[in-house]
């Protein structure tokens, strides 16, 4: 009898031991973050499956990613994701939260890329661009302050769930000028305007929200990401006063030897000018190989956010701004988005 | 009857059938949307179509979400009926101190908010380095269902009469054989129902599966992360299955519990 | 141990056997849940009161309490669950009230059909539920493009995103928390009384107030608790209903953990929030030990 009690209760804790086993028994896997959708279908398709052939490495994707996760994720010490996709704004508050490793360029080994991408703590994987974008049945406002007119312009308007990528337009909505960005964001300025129009705000995680959003009449304007935005019919979108940015590759502090070695062949792969050929296929983000230019053809480069005649009207997100102001934003932030 | 009662009872048939209707409508409107041909949702669906069942089961992540998500559930669901009715039988059976605040310690996870589970268990697995493991996730869906075997079992061990367990006893039954030819036997149908109905329960939970979980995909949180995300004609094919799951689970469950009222009838 | 039952045993502890012995066997029976309880919930829900009330070096602190509580948007939060749960409360009890009495007024068969259907909505996940009134109440969903064929609207109404979507998916999942208990207790109200009244000349109306209805309202309270209890902690309906514009406590403190990373906050909300519902629970429990 107490042999068999025993067993039972034996069985219990050993049972969930045995249940431990699929977390150690896997393939080798690298988890990284990233925006998902088309963009994770094409790092999918062009990245992930040639990458398994070569290397047997299978990478997981989880959706979104961005500094708040990365945040979460050091604090709990447990560091499953490596990697995040990150905006300049979101990279320069990740290094002054101390929760980013710098990358190894010498290990890391690229193939040739621009020397802008090479930053100390980010891996510049492509160029985008945040920008306005409107159903073509809605009045069509000429600037930010007009988009952020909800009188004039009466409308839902989906916004990036994420402070890089809507303070600075929201500033912008309260006379800031895209010339006066490169010194900061005046906070004041804008979340006064999320304060004024926050009844009409839908926000988004994922830059497949807005086209969506516009699409289905839940919301008539939105802030988004270019490439998930242009091309889209019944969508106006435009690169007046968008803020071209690079997205990078982050590397989380903590992470150990062997998914640092994964992570940076991963990243090695997305060097190969073939590979950002491959990725244009779903968005028109371009990487920052100089080869790129040549084997694409001129309509494809039209489209870029980096195309001269593209690149006269936007401005560069203040990385060092971000740097400097990053436990202001953070607690702003934070007691705008409870308080809404 | 008088005119104005019988006015005041189609009033009240009419308006407890729209309450119905209200109640009904959410599990009605997914099915017919997930044999749509549209590529978005629209009601009534232009024609009939498996694409999105083809897209869902063609998809390896929705797959590995379900195997995770069935293998969780089993775990978790065995562990609890086992530890849940060992310790609903000493309830029952035994008479000690504290076997009240025992009892209320076990019904505990019950009661108090998932949410409030989800972010002790965060913080402590964080701490213990079992945050984001499969083991830890077991453990989690474990204690939100033992409460509800604790409380079934109980139910049916009380129901089954001591003096069988005597008669057993006195005829030279040891503690092994009253325990496994006479009790369990008898209680199988219970846990049967028990099983189940922690199985489904672990099946749809979001909300500790999401804080814990790590990497570790599951159906209901897959489902729940592309709600959030954008909205996607899959999910009308995977609501339909998890309806038609939790219709089948129900169904399994009464059967079962016909069973025991039965032998509870007999004996 | 093997011509003695554990039952019979257990029934004679504390009569016969010696205070001293003890009870191996039921000790071996019941260790396992306890030790799990104790290892998966007691000491983590420990752990959080304790991350609540002491500071980084760990000495005793009431430093995010006080945060907490000065902090607008902390408890303009928790009023705002307060009153959503309270009308989500209301109105579940106006429309189940009727549901269930009108139940108990059906003849046997089309009554199990009714109570099948409530008990299989009570069986299907809630994130399916939820999800189905985005189908129901979004721009493109079945209700505007209802309102918009018969030219009521032009425009496409917004149910969603807001506090009314929330309203709708939360009472929704609700309602079988309060029809079947109260169905219960309808029915066993006894009939006879009401026969009394009707030869006594009472008019259907005063039987109905003055006997029926206050016989079955400890039960109409006791579920009303339950269901406030449960909208305190929603957390799906809000985040996929409330489209991240109406953030209830739950979603509060998903924002604390897995955004924010201020698990202090987090565990200071946790304890309030526990705080409220054990009171409102033992509410309950008197309610129902009380009237049954």
């Amino acid at each position: 009898m107490k042999k068999l009690l025993g067993n039972i209760s034996a069985l219990c804790v050993a049972t969930a031991f045995v249940m431990s086993g699929p977390a150690f028994a896997q393939d080798k896997v690298l988890n990284i973050m990233n925006s998902g959708g088309e963009y994770g279908d094409s790092i999918e398709k062009c990245v992930n499956e040639p990458f398994f052939k070569a290397e047997g490495i299978k990478v997981v994707q989880d959706t979104p990613g961005g500094f708040a996760k990365l945040q979460a994720q050091a604090k709990s010490g447990v560091i499953t994701n490596t990697s995040s996709d990150a905006p300049t704004g979101d990279m320069y508050r990740g290094v002054a939260e101390g929760i980013l490793e710098p990358i190894d360029w010498a290990k890391l080994n690229p193939e040739p890329m621009f020397e802008e991408a090479k930053a100390e703590y980010g891996f510049g994987a492509s160029y985008f661009s945040t920008i306005m974008a409107y159903r073509n049945d809605a009045k069509a406002p000429a600037n930010f302050v007009e988009f952020f007119d909800t009188e004039k312009f009466p409308g839902k308007r989906a916004l990036p769930d994420y402070p890089e990528f809507v303070l600075p337009f929201a500033a912008m909505g309260d006379g800031q000028t895209p010339e006066e960005m490169a010194k900061g964001v005046d906070l004041d300025r804008a979340f006064k305007t999320l304060e004024r129009i926050k009844g009409d705000i839908i926000w988004w995680q994922s830059g497949a929200q807005p086209a969506q959003l516009l699409k289905d009449n839940e919301a008539q304007y939105a802030i988004a990401w270019s490439g998930r935005v242009l091309g889209h019919e019944g969508i106006t979108a435009t690169y007046n006063q968008g803020m071209l940015d690079i997205s990078w590759n982050v590397v989380a502090k903590g992470i150990t030897d062997d998914q640092r070695d994964m992570l940076y062949k991963w990243l090695r792969l997305q060097t190969n000018a073939e590979v950002q050929k491959c990725l244009l296929d779903f968005l028109p983000y371009p990487g920052p190989s100089p080869e790129l230019e040549k084997i694409v053809t001129p309509e494809v480069l039209k489209t870029f956010p980096t195309s001269a005649e593209n690149k006269a009207v936007q401005w560069l997100s203040p990385g060092q701004w971000w740097f400097e102001n990053a436990k202001e934003v953070e607690k702003r932030w934070n007691e705008f988005k409870l308080l809404q | 009857m008088s005119g104005p009662s019988r006015l005041s009872d189609v009033a009240l048939a009419a308006f407890a059938m729209l309450v119905l209707i209200f109640l009904l409508l959410p599990v009605l409107i997914v099915a017919p949307m997930s044999f749509s041909d549209a590529k978005s949702l629209e009601f009534p669906p232009p024609g009939f179509s498996l694409r999105w069942y083809q897209n869902l089961l063609g998809n390896p992540i929705w797959i590995d979400a379900g195997k995770n998500s069935i293998v969780l559930a089993t775990f978790s669901s065995t562990i609890a009926l086992i530890c849940g009715t060992l310790a609903a039988y000493v309830l029952v059976r035994g008479d000690f101190r504290g076997r009240r605040a025992l009892e209320a310690n076990f019904m505990a996870p019950m009661i108090v908010p998932s949410i409030i589970v989800a972010v002790s268990l965060y913080i402590f697995f964080a701490r213990t380095g079992l945050l984001g493991t499969f083991f830890g996730l077991v453990l989690g869906h474990t204690i939100l269902a033992t409460p509800y075997v604790v409380l079934i079992m109980q139910a049916a061990i009380r129901s089954f009469d001591i003096r069988i367990e005597q008669v057993a006893a006195t005829l030279g039954a040891s503690q092994w054989q009253i325990l496994t030819r006479v009790v369990l036997p008898n209680l199988a149908p219970s846990a049967a129902a028990a099983w189940i109905f922690t199985f489904v329960m672990s099946f749809d939970e979001v909300v500790v599966t999401m804080f814990i979980s790590g990497t570790y995909m599951t159906i209901p949180k897959r489902m729940f992360a592309e709600l959030l995300l954008q909205v996607n004609p899959t999910i009308t094919a995977v609501a339909t299955l998890l309806i038609a799951f939790n219709l089948l689970a129900l169904a399994l469950l009464l059967l079962f519990s016909r069973r025991t009222t039965l032998s509870q009838g007999l004996t | 141990m093997s011509d003695a039952s554990l039952a019979a045993r257990g029934a004679a502890a504390d009569a016969a056997a010696p205070r001293r012995r003890i009870r191996w066997d039921l000790i071996l029976l019941i260790a396992p849940l306890a030790i799990a309880t104790a290892v998966i919930f007691d000491i983590p829900l420990l752990n959080t009161a304790y991350w609540a009330v002491t500071d980084e070096t760990g000495a005793l602190s009431g430093q995010y309490f006080r945060e907490f509580a000065e902090s607008a948007a902390y408890m303009r939060i928790i009023w705002r669950t307060l009153l959503i749960s309270l009308e989500v409360t209301v109105i579940t009890m106006l429309l189940g009230y009727p549901l269930a009495y009108w139940a108990t007024r059906l003849t046997m068969r089309p009554r199990m059909i009714v109570l099948g259907l409530v008990v299989m909505t009570f069986w299907v996940s809630i994130l399916v539920r939820t999800y189905a009134w985005i189908v129901i109440l979004g721009n493109g969903g079945l209700v505007n493009r209802g309102l918009q064929w018969t030219g009521l609207t032009s425009k496409p109404v917004q149910f969603l995103y807001n506090e009314f979507g929330i309203v709708v998916g939360m009472t929704n999942v609700l309602l079988p928390f309060l029809v079947l208990p109260l169905f219960a207790a309808m029915i066993r109200v006894d009939q006879r009384l009401l026969q009394v009244a009707e030869t006594l000349g009472a008019s259907r109306f005063r039987i109905f107030w003055q006997i029926f209805f206050p016989l079955t309202v400890p039960t109409l309270a006791a579920s009303a608790i339950l269901v406030f209890i449960l909208s305190l902690g929603f957390y799906i309906t809000p985040a996929v209903l409330g489209g991240g514009r109406v953030p209830l406590i739950a979603n509060m403190m998903d924002l604390l953990i897995n955004r924010f990373a201020r698990w202090e906050i987090a565990a200071v909300v946790s304890i309030v929030l526990m705080v409220i519902t054990l009171s409102l629970y033992a509410v309950y429990q008197r309610l129902r030990e009380r009237y049954q």
